[in-house]
C-alpha cells in the first residue's frame, strides 16, 4: 500500500463511522419526533374529551338551575345557570380552536352550539313567562327534548373523540414498537457495517505493513549485496580505478590502482589526488593537469592528454591511457570524480615493435627491387670484366671500360637512393614534394613496369612541406604499392599533388591524391582500413602499412581520407593525404 | 655451334651478355621482351634459351611456360636478379642463375645444360 492509499484508508476509517452515526441519529430523531407527534395527538384527544365533559357538566348545571327556577320561581335557583353561562362560551371557544382541523367534529360542534343556542332561546322564553306557565308539562317536555338532543350530539362527539383516541393510541404504540425495532435493527446494521469495514481496512493496512517490512528487509539485503557486488567488481576490474570527492581527496582505489600508484587504499584515503596520482607529460616531463580540476571545470568525461606518464610512489614510471568522469548524485549534482586508467607501457612497446616490423617488411619489399636494380648492372660489369680480360683490341677495351663505368655509376646511384631512404634527419626539414614523389617512383619503377601499370603525375611546382622525408617516402611507397596491387596488370594510377588552401579545420599545406583504376574499396573495408593487421592481400600483406602510414601522417599533423576520383577511368579508391606546410612533429616517435 | 636465344629487357646487359656468349663460341639471338623472344623461338632453330625472369608485361615464367608447351625438349636457363623466384617457375626450367654470379658460372651452367639436353627439367637447378 502506497502512502496516498494508506492516508485514504485512514480517512475512511474515521469518516465512515461518523457518517453512519449521523445517519443513525437523524433516523432516530425522526422516529422520536413521529412518536412525540402521536403522543401530542393523543393528549389532544384527551383534552377534547375533557372539554366536552366539562361542557356537558356545565349544561347540566344550567339545566338544573333552570329546573330549580321553574319549580320554585325563586331567582336564587338561577345562580348555577348564570355561573355556567360564561364558562360554556369559553369552552365552546376552546373546542372550536381544538377541532379546527377535524371537519366532522367541527360540524358536530356547530350543531351542538346551534342546539345550545336554541335551548338558550327556550330558556329565555321560560325565564320571561308566568309562574303558572313555568311548570307546564308541555314546557318541561320541550326543554327535556332539546337538552336530550344536545346531550346526544355531545355524546356523539365524545364517542368520535374516543374512537379517534383509540386509533391514535394504537398508532402511538405501533410507532413505539417500530422505534424500538428500528433502533435495534439500525444499531445492528451500523455495527455490522463498521465491523466489516474496519476489519477489512485494518487487515489491508496490516498486510501492507507486513509487506512493506518484508520489502524493506529484502531491499536492504539487496542493497548490501549490490554494494558488495560493485565493490568486488571495482576491486577485480582490469583497469585502475580511483574515486575522489569534490575536493580532490582519494575516497577509493582498486587493487590495480594500488599497484600502479604504489599507494595502498588505507594510506591513500583522504590524501590529495596530486600526491597519489602523480602524472607528467611523457616527452616534456612537465606536470600534467590535475584531472579532478579539469572534470570540475568541464563537468563532463575527459580523456586525459596523450603521452601521460604516471610516477608511482617508488619512482617507477608507466605510460597510461586514462579518462576521468564526474560522479553525479541522483539529483544531478556533481559529488566527485572517478579516474579510470591502465598501463599501456607494454602496448606502446608492442606498437613500436609493430611499426618496426612494418618498416622491415617495407625494407624487404624494397630490397627485392633494389637487389634487382643492383644485380643487373653488377651482372653487366662482371660480364664486361670477362670480356676485357679476353679482349686485345684497344678500342673495344675502351668501350667495355666505358660501359662498366656507366653500370657502376648506376649501381652507386641506386645505393645512394636506398641509403637516403634510411637516413633520417633529427628534426623536420623542408621537402620538395616533386622530388619526394619522383624518388619513390624511381624505386618502384621496375615493379610498376613489371605489372604494366601506367603512372600519371600532376605535381604542382615548388610545393614544399616540412617533415621527415624517409617516413613520408614510406607513406607514399605504401599508398602507391596499394594502388598498384589494386589496379592490377595494365592498370592506371594518377598521382596529383596540389596546394591545399587553409580551411577552418586545417592550415595551408599540400594535398596528395593517389587514385587507381582498381575495383575500389568496400565500405566495410574502408572502416577498418587503418586498423593494424587489416589486409585485403591475404598472406601477401602485413596489414600494417596503412596503420603505420596513418601514424606517420598524423604525426606530421596531416590526415588520410578515402574517397573516389572525379576521373571516370579511375574507378578505384582515391587516397587523399593532407600534409600541413608547417609540422609540429618533434622527434620521430614512430621510428623504431 | 649451338644457337642460344637470349631474352632480357635490359638492353645494355643483353648486348654485353651476347658478346660474352659469342666469345665463348655460341650463335646468339636476342630479344628485349617475352613476345619477341617467343617469335624467334618459333622461327629459328634454337638449342637453348637464356631467359630473364623480371620483365614488364610478360615475365620469364610466362615465357618459359609457353616454350615448354611448344617445344619441351629445348633447355631453358632462367636468369634473375631476384633471389626469391616462385617455386613453380623454378620447377619449370632446367637451370637458374642469379645475375651477378659472373660469366664463368653462366658459361659453365650453359655447357652443362646443353650437354644433357633432353634430360628431365629442373635436374641442374
Amino acid at each position: 500500500m502506497k502512502p496516498p492509499a494508506f492516508n485514504r484508508t485512514l480517512r475512511q476509517l474515521v469518516a465512515l463511522p461518523i457518517l453512519l452515526l449521523l445517519i443513525l441519529a437523524s433516523f432516530l430523531l425522526w422516529q422520536i419526533q413521529a412518536t412525540a407527534r402521536a403522543q401530542r395527538e393523543l393528549d389532544h384527544s384527551d383534552q377534547v374529551t375533557a372539554k366536552l365533559q366539562e361542557l356537558q357538566n356545565l349544561f347540566i348545571d344550567q339545566e338544573t338551575g333552570l329546573r330549580g327556577f321553574q319549580l320554585t320561581g325563586d331567582p336564587v335557583m338561577l345562580a348555577p345557570w348564570k355561573a355556567a353561562a360564561s364558562p360554556i362560551q369559553s369552552r365552546f371557544g376552546d373546542l372550536q380552536q381544538m377541532l379546527a382541523a377535524d371537519a366532522d367534529q367541527e360540524t358536530r360542534l356547530q350543531d351542538l352550539q346551534r342546539r345550545y343556542n336554541e335551548w338558550l332561546g327556550f330558556a329565555d322564553a321560560v325565564l320571561h313567562q308566568d309562574a303558572a306557565a313555568l311548570n307546564a308539562a308541555r314546557m318541561n317536555q320541550r326543554g327535556k327534548e332539546m337538552m336530550d338532543g344536545i346531550r346526544a350530539v355531545a355524546k356523539r362527539m365524545q364517542q368520535h373523540e374516543s374512537n379517534l383516541r383509540e386509533a391514535r393510541f394504537r398508532h402511538a404504540r405501533w410507532l413505539q414498537r417500530q422505534e424500538l425495532v428500528s433502533l435495534l435493527l439500525s444499531v445492528f446494521i451500523v455495527g455490522a457495517v463498521l465491523a466489516f469495514f474496519t476489519r477489512h481496512h485494518v487487515r489491508a493496512i496490516s498486510v501492507s505493513y507486513l509487506r512493506r517490512i518484508a520489502d524493506i528487509t529484502q531491499r536492504s539485503e539487496e542493497l548490501y549485496e549490490s554494494q558488495q557486488w560493485f565493490q568486488t567488481t571495482l576491486e577485480s576490474i582490469g583497469d585502475a580505478v580511483i574515486a575522489c570527492d569534490m575536493d580532490g581527496r582519494v575516497a577509493f582505489m582498486n587493487a590495480v590502482a594500488e599497484k600502479l600508484t604504489g599507494w595502498s587504499l588505507v594510506e591513500a584515503k583522504g590524501q590529495s589526488l596530486e600526491v597519489v596520482f602523480r602524472i607528467i607529460h611523457e616527452q616534456t616531463r612537465q606536470a600534467a593537469e590535475n584531472p579532478v580540476a579539469k572534470v570540475r571545470r568541464l563537468r563532463k568525461v575527459v580523456g586525459l592528454a596523450n603521452h601521460t606518464v604516471l610516477i608511482a610512489r617508488n619512482g617507477h614510471e608507466s605510460v597510461i591511457d586514462d579518462s576521468a568522469a564526474p560522479i553525479t548524485s541522483g539529483l544531478g549534482d556533481m559529488i566527485g570524480v572517478v579516474l579510470v586508467f591502465r598501463d599501456v607501457t607494454e602496448e606502446r612497446q608492442m606498437q613500436s615493435a609493430l611499426v618496426a616490423s612494418e618498416k622491415l617488411a617495407v625494407a624487404g619489399r624494397l630490397a627485392a627491387s633494389i637487389a634487382h636494380e643492383i644485380h643487373n648492372p653488377l651482372d653487366s660489369v662482371a660480364n664486361l670484366h670477362f670480356l676485357l680480360d679476353q679482349e686485345t683490341n684497344a678500342e673495344k677495351r675502351a668501350e667495355y671500360l666505358r660501359l662498366a663505368q656507366q653500370e657502376l655509376g648506376r649501381t652507386m646511384q641506386i645505393s645512394r637512393t636506398m641509403l637516403s631512404l634510411y637516413r633520417e634527419p633529427k628534426a623536420p626539414i623542408e621537402i620538395q614534394l616533386r622530388d619526394l614523389v619522383d624518388g619513390v617512383l624511381l624505386l618502384l619503377d621496375r615493379r610498376l613496369q613489371h605489372q604494366g601499370v601506367r603512372v600519371e603525375t600532376e605535381i604542382a611546382d615548388s610545393l614544399t612541406v616540412e617533415g621527415f622525408p624517409a617516413e613520408l617516402r614510406q607513406v607514399l611507397t605504401n599508398l602507391i604499392v596499394n594502388a598498384m596491387d589494386a589496379s592490377g596488370p595494365k592498370g592506371r594510377i594518377r598521382i596529383r599533388v596540389q596546394r591545399a588552401e587553409a580551411t577552418e579545420l586545417r592550415g595551408i599545406g599540400a594535398l596528395i591524391d593517389i587514385a587507381d583504376s582498381g575495383p575500389g574499396i568496400s565500405p566495410d573495408a574502408v572502416s577498418r582500413l587503418f586498423q593494424p593487421f587489416f589486409t585485403t592481400k591475404g598472406a601477401n600483406g602485413t596489414g600494417l602499412g596503412l596503420w603505420v602510414s596513418m601514424g606517420i601522417v598524423q604525426k606530421h599533423g596531416g590526415s588520410i581520407e578515402v574517397g573516389s576520383s572525379d576521373d571516370p577511368g579511375l574507378t578505384g579508391a582515391s587516397m587523399r593525404v593532407y600534409l600541413p606546410a608547417r609540422t609540429f612533429a618533434g622527434v620521430p616517435a614512430l621510428s623504431a | 655451334m649451338p644457337t642460344i636465344l637470349c631474352i632480357d629487357d635490359e638492353a645494355l646487359g643483353l648486348q654485353i651478355r651476347r658478346a660474352v656468349l659469342e666469345r665463348a663460341g655460341y650463335q646468339v639471338l636476342t630479344a628485349v621482351d617475352g613476345p619477341g623472344g617467343l617469335a624467334l623461338f618459333r622461327k629459328e632453330p634454337v638449342d637453348g634459351v637464356v631467359l630473364d625472369y623480371y620483365m614488364p608485361e610478360m615475365d620469364g615464367g610466362a615465357v618459359a611456360e609457353a616454350m615448354r608447351r611448344e617445344r619441351p625438349e629445348i633447355p631453358i636457363m632462367l636468369l634473375s636478379a631476384y633471389i626469391n623466384l616462385p617455386p613453380e617457375v623454378v620447377q619449370l626450367v632446367d637451370m637458374t642463375l642469379l645475375k651477378g654470379e659472373g660469366p664463368l658460372e653462366l658459361l659453365e651452367k650453359l655447357r652443362l645444360m646443353l650437354r644433357s639436353e633432353g634430360s628431365s627439367p629442373g635436374r641442374f637447378s
